[in-house]
This record gives C-alpha cells, structure tokens and sequence, in this order.
C-alpha cells in the first residue's frame, strides 16, 4: 500500500501550550527557515558596516595627502574591512541561504541538527560581535590586515583589539565547523527518496562542496588563531624566527585555510547562477554532470594552491603551485562555458535576478582571467601586492559574490518572504551596480601595474591621482546601488505584492511549496524524476521523459 | 596609465615579464572577447519571444569534451611559457659584479656594499638611495630587522618577500641609467605607505667615484621629497 | 558503496596523491602533512560510510559499477518503488533557548582567554548548564519516539494549500493517537512510540 506519488506528512506536535512570540521567537527558534534569515540580516548588517569602512578608504585615497585620517586609523581601518567582508559576511550569507534553501530543495524538513544549527548561528553573532568590540576598546581594533602576519600581529601590535580579533573569529570558525558538519549530514541523508545525489540541484551542489571546504579548511584557521593567541599572551614562539620558529610556517598554514576560503565563498554563489539561468532561460541546465565535476575539481585544486599567495617569499616550490592554479581555470571556464550553454537558444526573461547574472559572468571572468596572470610567478613578482591583485579579487568577491548575492536575493526573495521585490528598482540597482563596480576597480588594474602597492595610507605619486579619483567616485555609486536595493528590500518585505508559490516558474523542489513555507517546509513532495521537479511537475505528460539528463538528447 | 598596460622592465631579469605578460595579455583579451561576445549574442538573440519552451537540451559530450580540453592544452602552453620566463628571472648571475646587504625594518632600509663596507641607510623622511652601476649584475641579499616586508622595484617587475629568519638572494641587472622608485610592499604597520627607497642606476665611472667617497665619508641617505 | 561515499573517497584519493606528489616535488613538511590529512581525514569518513552501508545490507555491486560510482557516473538505480519506509520525517525539535546558551557561553569561555581566568570559569558554567538543559530537552522530546510516514496516497489533485498553518489532514492527526506500527519496522532514536504531547 505504499504509495510512489505524493508523500504526505507525519503529524507533528503542532500543539504547543504556547506559541513564543517576537524576540523569544527568534532566540529560541531551531527552525532552519528563521535561522536562514537570521544568517542573512546578520551578514547583510556587518556588510553595511565593512562597505562604509571601504568607503572610507576610497575617501582618503582619492587624492594625496592625509586628508580625512591618519596612518594607525587607515591601517585599521583597511584591516577591519577586509576582515569583517571576508570572514564575517561573505561566507555567511551563502549560509543563509543555503540553511533556508537546502531542506526545502532536497525535500527535508529541516537540517539533521536543528539545535545544532541554532546553535551555529549565534556563535556567529557572538564571534562577530567580539571582533566588532575591537572598536571599543583602548587602541582600538586590529591592524595587521585581514590576514595577519606575525610578528607584526605577535610582537609589534599590542592591545585588545587584535586580542578580540583573534578570539572572535575563532568562535566564527567553530560556527562554521558545526554547520558544515550539519549540512553535510543533511545532503548526505535527508534527501526525499528519489532524489539521488545526481538528481540534486546544482545550488545544493554548491553547497555540498562548500561546507566539505569549510570542514577542512576551517581546522586550519582555528589552529593558525590559537598558535597567534598563544605567541601573544602565552609566551610561546611558533613565529618567531630569531628563537627557532618560523614567520613562513604562518603564511603556509594561514594559507591553506585562506585559499580554499575564497572558493567556500564563491561556490555557492557558482550553484546560485546555475539555479538562476535555467529558470530564465526556460531551459535544463548544460552538462549538468560536468558542472558537478567541475565543482569537486576547483574544490580539489583549491587545496592544492595556496603558496601562489607567496610566490614572493622565494621559500616556496614555485612550478607546483603555478600548474595547479593555472588548472584550476579549467573547470571554471567549463561552468562559463556552460552557463552560456544553458542561454544558448533559450527563452530568456530579463528580470532583475537574470541581469545580476549576466553581470556576473562578464565580470567573473574578468576576475577570472586576471587570477590567471597572477598564477604565473614571473607575472606574480611584477604585480603581487599591488592593487592588481586588489583589482583581481574585488572583482571576484565584489562582482563575482555581490552580483551572485544580489542574483540570489532577486530570485529566492519571493520564497523567503511570500512578496516580490520592485522590478523596477531592480533594473536601476542593476545597473548603478555595474556601472559603480567596474569605474571603481577597472582603473585599479591600470594603477596596479604601474606600481601602486596596495594597504598604504597615501601615496606621492601624482599621476595615480585621477584613476583614484575615478576609482573613489565609482565607489560612491556602488554605495547608492546598495542603498537602493536596502530600500527595495525593506519597502518590499511589508508592501511588496503577493508572490504565490511559483512567481518564476522555478525548476527545483522549493517552488513547489507556499510563499513563505509552512512550518515543516511541504504539504505534499511530488515524486522526484529528474533534477527538475518543479518543472516535470509543471509540464508534466507532456514533457515526458524529456527531463532526464541522460537522455538521447546530446551530441 | 597607458604605460600600465604593458609594463616595461628596466632590468634584464624583467624583460623575461614582460614577455610572459604580453602573452598572457593575448589569450586573455581573446578569452574574454569569446566569451562576453557569447554572452551579449546569446542576450540579444534569444531574448523571450514567446511562451513557447525552447528545445530542451540537457548538454552535448563532445563540445563539453571540447571546451574542457582545449583549456587545459592552453593553460599547460601558459604553464610552459612561465616555466621559461622564471628561469631567465631567477636564474642567478655566474659572476655579480656586486652585492649589496639590503635589511628592511620599520619604516625604511639600509643597503651595505659587502665588498666595501659602505653604507646607506634611511630613516624618517630621509629616502635612502641604492647606487648601482648600470649593465652589471647586483645581488641583492635581502633580510628583515623585524617583521615582514617586501622589497618591491616597479620598473624592475620584481619583488621579494623580507622575512625575519631568512635570507632571501636575487641578481638584479639594470639595463638604463636613471632614478628607480623603490617601495616596501608588504604590510608592515604603522608607517608601511612610507617605506620608500629609490634605486639610482648610473653609469660605471661615476659608480666608481660614488663608491670611493661613500667609503670615505660613509653616505647617508638622500633627503627625501 | 553509496554516491556518498564516493563523495568522501574521491576528496581522500585527491589529498593523497597530490600530497605524495608535492613531497617529491618540494620535500615541505607543512604542505605535505596538510594534504595527507586532507587525504586521512574524508577518507575515515567514506570508509565509515562504506562499512555502514555493508551492515545495512546494501546489495551487492559489481566491481565495475563500484569503480564507476567512484568515478562520478553511479549505474542507473533502477525506477522502483519510492522506499517510503526510509521516510521517517521524523519530529521537528521545539524551540529552546540552549543553543543560544550554548553560544553565548563559548563565546564567553573563549573570551576569557583575554581577559582572565574568572571569565573562562564563567563561561565554562554557562556552557556546562546549557549542556545539561540541552540534554534534558532532547530526552523529553525523545519520548514522543519517532512518527511514522502515512503511506497512504493522498488526492492525486491535492495542490497546496495557500494557508501556512496546519493542514485539516495535520490537525486530524492526533499527536495522542497511536500510528499503525509497521511490524518489525523500527527506526530511530527514542522508544516509537508517541506519547502525549510535552509542554
């Protein structure tokens, strides 16, 4: 008497003396739905605050001269952005998301840890606000950059704040080891029946591969902050070369966490863009089976690469680092490739969360393309630790993660909130973003090579003056942009028109359930064919057979 | 900041840069013109114009096959194009006409002419200026009194990391005579955008003679702009 | 073994090979032992995986389909029935504050660090009360066991419903009314058998 079409539920303990209401509701929720939301208000919070701190940055280097600030408070300045953006918001808001979403797309109703889950997450609020406490105190916060080399960050910068520094990402850290261990344990075995791992979406995917990084990338990190607490307040010497440790054994370890961090930031992002454009292309995914491999090759790779931030150090094996990271292009040019596959004689729509992903492949690639030079140690020893490579990255964290994010926010917004966002304002934030974004970091490519070191207060140079006052005006423009969108986001969330379960004609299981979804995610699962429920529910006989991957249907 | 375009080495080692570079520079303008070529076509031509679902296509082996392979073939031609260019850069000079004991520390540098013993050194607002002879080869043998910096010549496209507890040695041939802005590149607190040091190339005779007076009268560093 | 386990097994067999490789290459310690432990540690996991999958009874695979799930391409599982006995959804835990206490007091354990042992103490109570009252939430809840799936289809044209509460079908399930047991079918933590509901 089993059934094979629709699942019902099993009844939950929905009675409960009484239902918590407001901030009790948050605190003690273990819902992965309000967890989602959390991770991601959070995140977008200490976004705000790291992109006002780059602002700041663009102010001062606009012109020569110390104009708004002076050298400790740019130092710090610099330092916090880079760490609050990198360790304390990029990551994170793919967590957000893919707590929200996972469950939902793979049919669970909730991850395999709830508390667990929870639990993660205000490790993330408390780990954030200690680092954001290094404001506060005497001598204010961390000056080392975000990446903290000894024995600057050891010996030379006493004081709270780096102390805090240290200790708040170190519980960040924690959160992120216990939630990739719960979302792991989630793909792996909550899957609705039907749904081999082959059948899953690609953001799921994304994940997938996401939280494996953080799981092993993430020990690394906690044991580089414990050995910096240790030679800061416990008398040990890990770094210390004139006693018999070594400065390069930090770069090493610090590395090997840092490399595959940036690719935990971005995978997701990876899988967003192929959720995106097949829904508004109205076609499968291309190659979805090459898509999944490439995600485990840059995954590999990603371990593989971490010296080529130290080409410079002369310490390093320069040619096995060179392969590995100019391979790694590989598989990412194959998810380009595909991606334009998947538009290649569609239907496309151009909403607001297409057009983010169309800005996000052309200035992916650029990021992309630029990360190739720097995987040549020659080219490396000409630009290294100028703002080429500052121009390199922010194209992919600020195009490559903010176009993602802002693709993903368009697209799952309905879903979160059971409203729309303004299709209007989407087009002009779409565009002030693009516009912002490429006069603030193109020019920073031209300046770079001619020479502008980058983490400086000031220069005398005169004639990098107007790239940096091009560059400073584009930043402007990306603040307004986002702006805009916080506008969007907030008139919407109370007054934006009603979304229905399926505003995009989506391809994956959450689109199946209502706007925002019942307390345990369905009411009904249909079955599970192809990677595309939704759409073989949509289209069902008519359609029949079409949607399965390995079909005829390819060359 | 056109020049920034294809950058220019004064050194010997560089010109092996900005070959690489220039190379590189190709296949990236090719690569992203293919691809944003694609991405603005497909824009254009498959916009929705209808509610019609379009051919369901799940993939094609061969031009997956194709578009992963011939990647990899370019990529390994880039890996090889680098392997040459780091040689010529790296490869040490048989017979240095010089080396120079070059230590970083917070915020300036001291260069000491191991033959000789002369001496230059900055310190705040006091740019120190490297005197080489143009033409030869200068070892440069480069450490840290503290933390970590990075010795870092724009127009020699050349860098390294000082790093307390190492040693790090590189020949550096200076092919034109002139005045080589010099910047600490690796940041290294305080007063890091500070760290300046030039590298003045002039021709032999006149090193000679610089040479003889420093060691005379022990040269301090050039007042700094 | 399981697509999952191929996950874990190709991640060990890459950090092995290319530790081995980078050894050769550059005799460095620190990269070398970092890329065998990524190569140990995914692996333990895959193994644990492919033993568990052995005790369960998987059926038995042939060397080539083995090979080729660890290859990436699994053999097409054929379209059977849905195995609607692994759908134990299973019981949503309720809210609880401890997960927050939980965080609250390891933030604070490990701020102490910084600023002396009084506020380690401290953190470490918050945390060893947060564990206790964690403990004792999941083993009240636990006594409610696991809920079985209702294998029974419902109507094939039920399209969801627009309301987020409760369905009528959820509401007509009375968390006090025992579920037919399915003989020799019991899974999970807890006893299987659903008690009244705990406040």
């Amino acid at each position: 008497m089993a059934s094979t079409t629709d699942l019902p539920l099993p009844a939950l303990p929905e009675a409960q003396p009484e239902k918590p209401a407001g901030i009790v509701d948050w605190v003690t929720t273990v819902d992965h739905k309000k967890i989602g939301i959390l991770y991601i208000v959070t995140s977008f919070a200490i976004f705000l605050v790291g992109g006002f701190l780059a602002l700041l940055v663009r102010t001062e280097l606009a012109r020569p001269g110390l104009q708004t600030m002076g050298l400790n408070t740019y130092n710090q300045v610099f330092s916090m952005h880079g760490t609050l953006m990198i360790f304390l918001f990029a990551a994170q808001v793919s967590t957000g998301l893919a707590n929200f979403l996972v469950p939902l797309q793979i049919g669970a109703a909730d991850v395999a840890f709830p508390r667990a889950n929870a639990m993660s997450y205000w490790l993330y609020l408390f780990g954030s606000l200690i680092v954001l406490s290094s404001f506060f105190v005497a001598g204010g916060p961390a000056a080392a950059g975000w990446t903290a080399y000894p024995p600057l960050s050891t010996s030379y910068l006493q004081g709270t704040g780096m102390d805090l520094w240290v200790i708040g990402l170190a519980v960040v850290g924690i959160a992120g080891i216990l939630g990739a261990v719960n979302l792991v344990t989630t793909i792996f075995r909550l899957r609705v029946p039907g749904m081999t791992m082959f059948r899953m979406p690609l953001f799921t995917w994304g994940v997938l591969v996401n939280q494996l990084l953080i799981l092993f990338a993430f020990p690394a990190l906690t044991a580089t902050l414990a050995m910096l607490l240790l030679d800061r307040k416990f008398g040990a010497d890990f770094f210390e070369a004139a006693v018999g440790g070594s400065q390069v054994l930090y770069q090493h370890i610090f590395w090997f966490f840092g490399h595959p961090e940036v690719y935990i930031i971005i995978l997701p992002i990876f899988g967003v863009i192929s959720e995106v454009i097949p829904v508004f292309a109205r076609k499968p995914l291309f190659g979805y089976r090459a898509m999944v491999f490439a995600f485990f090759a840059i995954a590999a790779l990603s371990f593989g690469v971490w010296a080529h931030h130290m080409f410079t150090t002369g310490v390093v094996y320069l040619p096995y680092f060179s392969l590995m990271s100019l391979l790694i292009a590989v598989p990412t040019g194959v998810k380009v490739f595909n991606w334009i596959g998947t538009m290649w004689r569609g239907s496309i729509r151009f909403t607001p969360a297409m057009l983010m992903a169309m800005g996000f492949i052309l200035v992916f690639v650029v990021g992309g393309i630029t990360g190739v030079f720097l995987a040549s140690p020659p080219i490396d020893f000409a630009v290294n630790d100028t703002y080429y490579v500052v121009a390199h990255f922010h194209y992919i964290m600020v195009g490559g993660l903010l176009f993602g994010m802002f693709a993903a926010f368009y697209f799952w917004f309905p879903k979160l909130t059971g409203r729309r966002l303004s299709e209007r304002l989407g087009h002009w934030q779409f565009w002030t973003f693009l516009i912002g974004f490429n006069l603030t970091f193109f020019v920073q490519f031209l300046v770079g090579l001619d020479g502008m070191p980058r983490r400086i207060a000031d220069y005398q140079i005169t004639r990098w003056t107007s790239a940096n006052e091009v560059s400073t005006v584009g930043s402007y423009l990306l603040g307004v942009s986002v702006l805009l969108f916080l506008w969007d986001f907030l008139m919407s969330v109370r007054r934006g028109r009603p979304a229905g379960d399926d505003p995009w004609e989506g391809n994956s299981l959450e689109w199946v359930t209502t706007s925002p979804p019942p307390h345990h995610n369905f009411h009904h699962i249909p079955p599970i064919h192809s990677e595309r429920p939704a759409f073989d529910r949509r289209h069902g006989e008519e359609l029949a057979g079409v949607s399965d991957p390995e079909s005829k249907d390819r060359g | 900041m056109a020049a920034g375009c294809a950058p220019r080495s004064v050194t010997e080692q560089g010109r092996a840069i900005e070959g690489a570079y220039n190379l590189f520079l190709y296949v990236a303008a090719v690569v992203f013109a293919l691809v944003s070529g694609l991405v603005v076509w497909s824009v254009v031509r498959y916009r929705r114009r209808g509610d019609e679902l379009p051919e369901q296509t799940h993939g094609h082996n061969t031009l997956e096959l194709l578009w992963t392979l011939i990647p990899t073939v370019i990529v390994l031609g880039l890996f090889w194009v680098t392997l040459q260019a780091q040689d010529e850069v790296q490869t040490p000079a048989s017979r240095p006409a010089l080396t120079v004991d070059a230590t970083a520390f917070q915020w300036s540098w001291r260069f000491r002419y191991e033959d000789s013993g002369a001496e230059v050194a900055g310190g705040p607002g006091n740019i120190p200026e490297l005197v080489v002879p143009v033409g030869q080869p200068v070892r440069v043998r480069l450490r840290s009194a503290d933390v970590v910096h990075s010795f870092y010549v724009p127009q020699a496209l050349f860098k390294r990391q000082a790093i307390p507890g190492v040693t790090n040695e590189f020949d550096l041939t200076f092919e034109k005579v002139g005045i080589y802005h010099g910047q600490c590149t690796q940041f290294c607190g305080l007063a890091h955008a500070d760290m300046m040091f030039r590298v003045r190339v002039v021709s032999q005779g006149e090193f000679q003679s610089w040479m003889a007076s420093a060691t005379r009268s022990g040269a301090p560093g050039q007042p700094g702009t | 073994m399981t697509d999952e386990a191929a996950v874990m097994l190709r991640v060990s067999a890459f950090g092995f090979v290319a530790g081995a490789i980078y050894w050769f290459l550059s005799y460095e310690w620190l990269g070398t032992v970092a890329l065998l432990l990524l190569g140990a540690g995914p692996g333990f996991a895959g193994l644990i995986l492919v033993h568990e999958q052995r005790q369960r009874g998987g059926a038995a695979e042939s060397r080539a389909n083995t090979l080729r799930r660890f290859a990436g391409f699994p053999p097409r599982d054929p379209e059977g029935p849905d195995d609607l006995e692994a759908e134990d959804l299973g019981v949503l835990p309720l809210p609880t504050i401890w997960p927050f206490a939980a965080g609250l007091g390891v933030a604070i354990l490990l701020t102490g660090l910084i600023y002396g042992l009084w506020l380690v103490v401290l953190g470490a109570g918050i945390c060893a009360y947060a564990t206790w009252g964690w403990l004792a939430a999941v083993n009240r809840e636990n006594r409610y066991g696991r809920v079985m799936a209702d294998t029974r289809p419902s109507s094939p044209a039920a399209a969801p419903a627009e309301a987020t509460g409760p369905t009528p079908a959820a509401a007509a399930r009375d968390p006090a009314e025992e579920p037919p047991q399915r003989p020799g079918r019991r899974r999970g933590r807890g006893r299987g058998r659903s008690g009244p509901a705990d406040g």
